[in-house]
Order: structure tokens, then sequence, then C-alpha cells
């Protein structure tokens, strides 16, 4: 792996874009790994070596004493005892899923089950406790946990909550999130659609969930009663939370409706120009206000969440994956 | 390549020396067969290596000639550890059945297992009753309780007394320490990795900490430290009653408020003075520099400010203000890998560096009533454990406020 010293001290390629870094806050030492490349040695950077010294060792095995001279170049052996950078590697997978599991209806990537995941979040945290950046991080993601059903991570958590003197509670009963939307206008409306178009939805705008991950917003230019407005829809995602925006040009439409489809909509006037609008101008950025500033997509975003997506699919019933990647449903 | 190097990783040398203790010391051990980290900090630091008595077996680097000297250290503590993990198998049993919930039971218990291993090697018959009475002597509620301190400030003449002291106390002339140079920037310049406790001593005799806090009287500097939301800190008032929700800032706290918190902790309080001499002591902490007793816990105060100011604004002179600033530079990657709202749409979650000196002086505050003052090298963890503390409680901020919005 290289090491680069030129800008702090850097272990290996480090993951290009967000969506696809699962990363470990340690003592010392970020490590990352690109999910997609599905390498079992992370990436690393280091920022206080000293503290990362006492623990690297796990990570890279006898390359971890040149990552922390002066080498270059290093070579991590295959053989030897991973059982700590596995379990590091698990705690780095949850985090990644919580932020970026692609739960998608059209995409047939079913939803994780959060208390599945904050329990194997707890659990798998209090294997690698000894190199964490937070000292207090087993305690922190029990303040989280309540009693899954499966009753041998309930038992594991349980056992793990009571060495730190932690209380559980059970899981309340699956109740719908308050977020209410109004129905949307009945049908009979006199329209004209004049011009349609699809627009993916950058994930790093709206909340893990809110959306369907795979699913474009879709939008029209219609004339009703005389008036021009676009329409906007996007499919909702396991978690829909807080009202989401969609940018048209200027325009900004609140998605506060649902339509018969069960799609998130919302309509607002535009000026008769927007027709006018270069076709590369035609597309709408759905945000939601209070989580991100609408911004355009960095390119090739359309791409890596189709992989992304694959990679999910991918990863559900696959004995590889940690038990909340695996029973998705 | 290889560099031939005269040192191995401690945390190497320690999970090379446990595996050879095997299964007995499973108790004492994480899913991975390492020790826990308190196994380490709570038995093995303190107890068998004891790095005070034993400087090369210090954390950080060992060296090669030390390192079958620290193995063989380790091994021949492996009977009284696994006595200890047996004892620690008992206790949680007996705690159990005694529905005991508080308290974290490796904190709790593990030194009191080496003391009953050290004594009676492994767990016999009439364990249970040993175990009993460790549970019966941790779980004696000891010290100050907060019901203690709502009912002496409850009496009406109690409350007179104190508030003519509170009154008298802010009223007597204090007199601001002549400025000296203090070698702060010299400190931190070295704190995160060679504490120089001989600097750390002379900021301390030299009342760097009172004179630093002068300008805090000042109109809007106490302010803009994030201490106060007065114009200049105003005399506390007594107070009757607090919740942990919506404390006032430090310096807007009564004196029932600064000393809730504290009380809370059924752990944290044993120690702590009565409750009579602890509300006086407050009322008279409250005005002193920083509104702190004790010389040290204003060097750090003080120390705090210095390395805080690379927080925001140009990048920072000086190591620990360039340590402060990458660990914030750090976050708002972090921020953005693990999906987290945009901090910048969130006003309550903007001023990091007036977080940063409130949650300091929480910490060398509640430091200064359990009488543990900040030893010079202790000052880098306070320092950096304050920000992280910081980053990570705005963190489950930021998702509950995601959430709120959701249910609104």
């Amino acid at each position: 792996m290289r090491v680069s010293r030129s800008d702090g001290l850097v272990v290996g390629d480090w993951p290009a874009w967000p969506e696809v870094t699962a990363v470990l806050e340690a003592s010392g030492a970020v490590l990352a790994w690109d999910v997609l490349a599905g390498d079992a040695v992370p990436a690393a950077r280091v920022h206080d070596p000293a503290r990362a010294a006492e623990w690297l060792w796990e990570v890279y095995g006898s390359a971890a004493e040149d990552v922390l001279g002066d080498a270059d170049d290093v070579t991590v052996p295959e053989d030897g005892d991973w059982s700590v950078r596995d379990a590091c590697r698990a705690v780095a997978q949850l985090d990644w899923a919580r932020a970026w599991w692609p739960a998608s209806a059209s995409a047939g990537v079913p939803a994780l089950d959060l208390v599945v995941l904050q329990a194997e979040r707890a659990l798998a945290l209090s294997n690698v406790e000894h190199l964490l950046d937070d000292p207090d991080a087993v305690e922190r993601a029990l303040g989280s946990v309540v009693l899954p059903a499966d009753p041998d991570l309930a038992e594991r958590v349980a056992a793990l909550a009571e060495d730190h003197g932690i209380d559980l509670s059970p899981a309340p009963a699956a109740t719908r999130s308050g977020f209410a939307l109004a129905a949307g206008g009945g049908p009979g409306d006199i329209r004209t659609t004049v011009l349609t178009g699809t627009s993916t939805v950058d994930w790093m705008l709206v909340p893990a969930g809110s959306v369907d991950a795979a699913a474009p917003a879709e939008w029209a230019v219609v004339r009703r009663e005389g008036a021009t407005v676009v329409e906007v829809s996007v499919a909702p995602g396991p978690r829909p939370e807080g009202p989401l925006v969609a940018r048209f040009g200027d325009v900004e439409v609140t998605l506060d409706e649902v339509d018969p489809l069960g799609r998130v909509t919302g309509s607002a006037p535009v000026p008769a120009s927007v027709l006018l609008l270069p076709p590369d101008r035609r597309t709408v950025i759905v945000y939601a206000p209070g989580f991100a500033a609408p911004v355009a997509p960095e390119p090739g975003a359309e791409a890596r969440q189709a992989a992304v997506i694959a990679y999910a699919r991918s990863r559900v019933g696959s004995p590889s994956a940690t038990l909340t990647e695996r029973t998705a449903r | 390549m290889s560099t031939a190097t005269a040192t191995l990783p401690r945390g190497l040398v320690i999970a090379r020396a446990w595996a050879g203790l095997g299964d007995a010391v499973a108790p004492l051990s994480n899913a991975a067969g390492r020790p826990l980290t308190r196994t380490v900090k709570l038995i093995l630091d303190p107890l068998v290596l004891r790095p005070v008595l034993n400087p090369e077996f210090a954390a950080g680097a060992v060296a090669v000639e030390h390192v079958d000297a620290l193995r063989a250290r380790i091994t021949g503590a492996g009977p009284v550890l696994a006595a200890t993990a047996g004892w620690f198998v008992v206790v949680k049993k007996e705690r159990r059945r005694l529905r005991i919930t508080e308290g974290n039971p490796q904190d709790l218990y593990f030194q009191r297992c080496f003391e009953l291993a050290t004594e009676h090697g492994m767990p016999g018959l009439d364990a249970t009753r040993a175990a009993a009475r460790v549970l019966a002597d941790v779980h004696t509620p000891e010290g100050p309780t907060v019901a203690g301190l709502r009912d002496f400030v409850s009496d009406e003449a109690t409350a007179h007394e104190l508030t003519r002291l509170i009154e008298a106390t802010w009223a007597a002339t204090r007199t601001p320490p002549a400025p000296v140079p203090a070698p702060t920037a010299e400190f931190l310049a070295t704190c995160a990795t060679a504490p120089d406790q001989a600097l750390f001593h002379a900021l301390v005799t030299a009342a760097a900490g009172s004179v630093g806090a002068a300008d805090l009287d000042r109109s809007g500097v106490a302010l803009a430290h994030g201490l106060t939301d007065q114009d200049r800190p105003a005399r506390p008032a007594l107070g009757a009653r607090a919740s942990k929700a919506n404390l006032p800032k430090p310096f807007d706290r009564s004196i029932v408020e600064r000393l809730f918190v504290p009380l809370t902790n059924a752990f944290l309080r044993t120690g702590l003075a009565d409750v009579p001499a602890l509300v006086r002591q407050e009322i008279s902490r409250s005005a002193g520099s920083w509104q702190l007793a004790d010389e040290v816990s204003r060097v750090v105060m003080l120390l705090g400010r210095e390395a805080s100011t690379g927080l925001t604004g140009d990048s920072p002179a000086g190591d620990a203000q360039a340590r402060l600033r990458s660990r914030w530079e750090r976050e708002a990657y972090v921020h953005r890998v693990l999906r987290m709202p945009s901090s910048a749409l969130h006003a309550d979650v903007r001023g990091v560096r007036e977080a940063y000196l409130r949650r300091l002086w929480v910490r060398v505050h509640g430091r200064e009533l359990r009488s543990d003052p900040v030893a010079a090298d202790q000052v880098w963890d306070v320092l950096d454990g304050v920000l992280r503390s910081v980053i990570l409680d705005q963190r489950d901020r930021l998702r509950s406020l995601l959430e709120r919005e959701a249910g609104s």
C-alpha cells in the first residue's frame, strides 16, 4: 500500500465519495473502507502517530511499524489474527449502512431495521472499544438501543448493557412517522402537460431513508386554469422525515401532498418563460431544508448511486454481511 | 521494507501476553480476546504493570529489552487475574440477583475483585457472601444528595443568611494580581506530546489563570466566551431548584444549579464535602477568578481559551491549537460521510469555541468539587477530550433536531 506524507500521513487509497465510504474514528487515526472495493484492509489517515501506534498493528500487522516509520510503500501480510480489524470493519459498515443504505421499493432494496442496527452497532463497538477515539462510545451507543425482537441479539445486547450499568427499554410498537401529508388535488382537474422530465435525487441533500433511493424525481410543467405550474413528485423511502422541497430553476416547490400513487408531491406557479429554459437547466433538485442546501449534484452521481444500490442488494441475505444488512426486509 | 527499531507498541506486547492467559480471563476480555479498556485502565496499569514505579512499562512504545519483563509480569499475574475474572463473574451474578442496576460494573467492581483475588485466590464456597459484602459496601449511599441540598436551601433563615453571604463575598474588593508574562504558549507547544511539568507549575505559581481572567469583568468579554448571556457576569442567586435540561450558561447559574449536576451522580458524589460546606465553598468559588477556586483550574481555563483560538478563523499558531483545529476539520469530513444534517443550517449548534469553553468550565469545576485537580500530563487529555465531547453532543443534537423537524 502507498503511504503518503505530503498532506498528513495517509495509508492506501482514500475512498473518493462519501456514499461509498465506511469510516471508523479510532484513537489517533481515522480508518476508511471503500464498500464497493471490498478490501479487508482499510485506508488510514493518521493524525496522532503516538496514539495510533498502540493499535495500528491490529490493522496492518508488521507493516504498521513501517507506516509509522518513513516507508512510502508497505506490504500488509496476508496471514495473521485480523479479528480486531474485522471488528473495526463491522462498526464502520454499520455506520455506512445507517447513513447510505439505499432502501428502495422500486429497486427492490429492503429497508434496514434500525432497532437491529443500533443493537448490533453497540455490540460491534464493544469489540473495539480499546482503540476508539471516543472512550465512551459504547455507553453512547447503548443510549439509543432498545431491545430487539431477535432473541439471540436481544440477549447479547442486554448482557452488554448490564455490563455497563444501563437499563434497556423494550422496543415500542412500530408507529408510522408523525409526518402527515395532505391529500393531493382530486382528479378531474382539466390540465395540459407541456413538458415533463425526471431528475436523480442527490442522496447528499436528503436524510437517509426519506426518499426511495432509486426512484428519480418526476416533474411536469402543466397549464391548468389559465396558469402555468410545475408539479414535482418523488417516491418516499421507509422513513419519510419532514418536508422536502424541490427547486426547479428559481422556483421552490414544497412537496407536502400525497398523490393517489403514494408519491410525495407539490406544485408551484412558474412563469411561462420556463419553457424557454435550455434542456440542461430543466432539472429539479430535491432537498430537505434543515438538512442541506440545494446544490447541483456532483458529476457521476447517478452511476455511483446505481453501483451502491447493486451492492446493497448483494448484501441482503449474504452470510458475509452484518446481521443488519443480512436481515433487511 | 523494514526498519530495525528497538521498540514494540505496548498494546501489542500486552495483547500477546494476555492471549497466553487463555479462557480464564475471558470475563475481562472483549470478543476479539483483547483485554477490555477498563481491564487495562483499572487493573493492568495501576495494579500489575504500575508504570509509576516501572516507567519502562508506561503507555507508548516499549523498548525491546523490557518486552520480556512486561510479558513476564502479566504471565506472572495470570493466577490472580484469573481469580479476578472469577470474582467478577460472581459479583455480577450477585448484583443481578439483588437487582442492582446503577453504575458501571467494571468501574465499580474491577479493583474490588482484584483485591478479593489477591486475598482469597479463586472464589470458593462462600464467595457469594463476600460478593454481597462488596456490593453492600459499594452501593451504600454516601455523600451529599440533591434532596439534602434542596432541604438545606429551603430553610428560610438559612437561605437568607446564604444570600447575605453571596452579597458580602461579591462585594469584597478583589485586587487583580499583577500581570506577569506567562509561558502559556510554551506549555501548549508540547502539552500533547511531552507535557512540561515545570512550566505548568510555573503557570500555577505565577497565578497566570487568575491574571488571565481579569478581562472577564469587562463589558462583553465573558459573553463572547460563551460563559454568560449577560454583558458582564452578575452575582449569582442562591437558587432553589434545578433541572438538567435548560441549565443556564455557567456564570448565570445559581449556586444550587452549580452543585446540582455533580450531586446527581451517586458515584461521583462520594467523598464530596457535606451540603453546608459545599454550598459555602461554592459561594466563595463563584466570586473567584473564572468563578473557580483553584489556581490549577484557572490555568486550565486560560490554556483552553488560548488553545481554542484556532477553532475559528485563520489557521492557528501553536501545536495544541493546530491539533484542536485538526479535530474540528476532521469532524466536517466525518459529518459528510455519516450523512449528518448540515450544521451550517442550525444556529444553535454554531459557536464551537463558546461551547468548548462552557464544557471546559463544567469539567474543571466538577474536578474541583471532587478534589481531583488536573495534573500537567492530563491537561492535553482534558483540552482534547472536551472538544471531542462538544463535537459528539453536537452530532446527537443535530440528529434529534432533524427528528423533531420530521415530527412537527
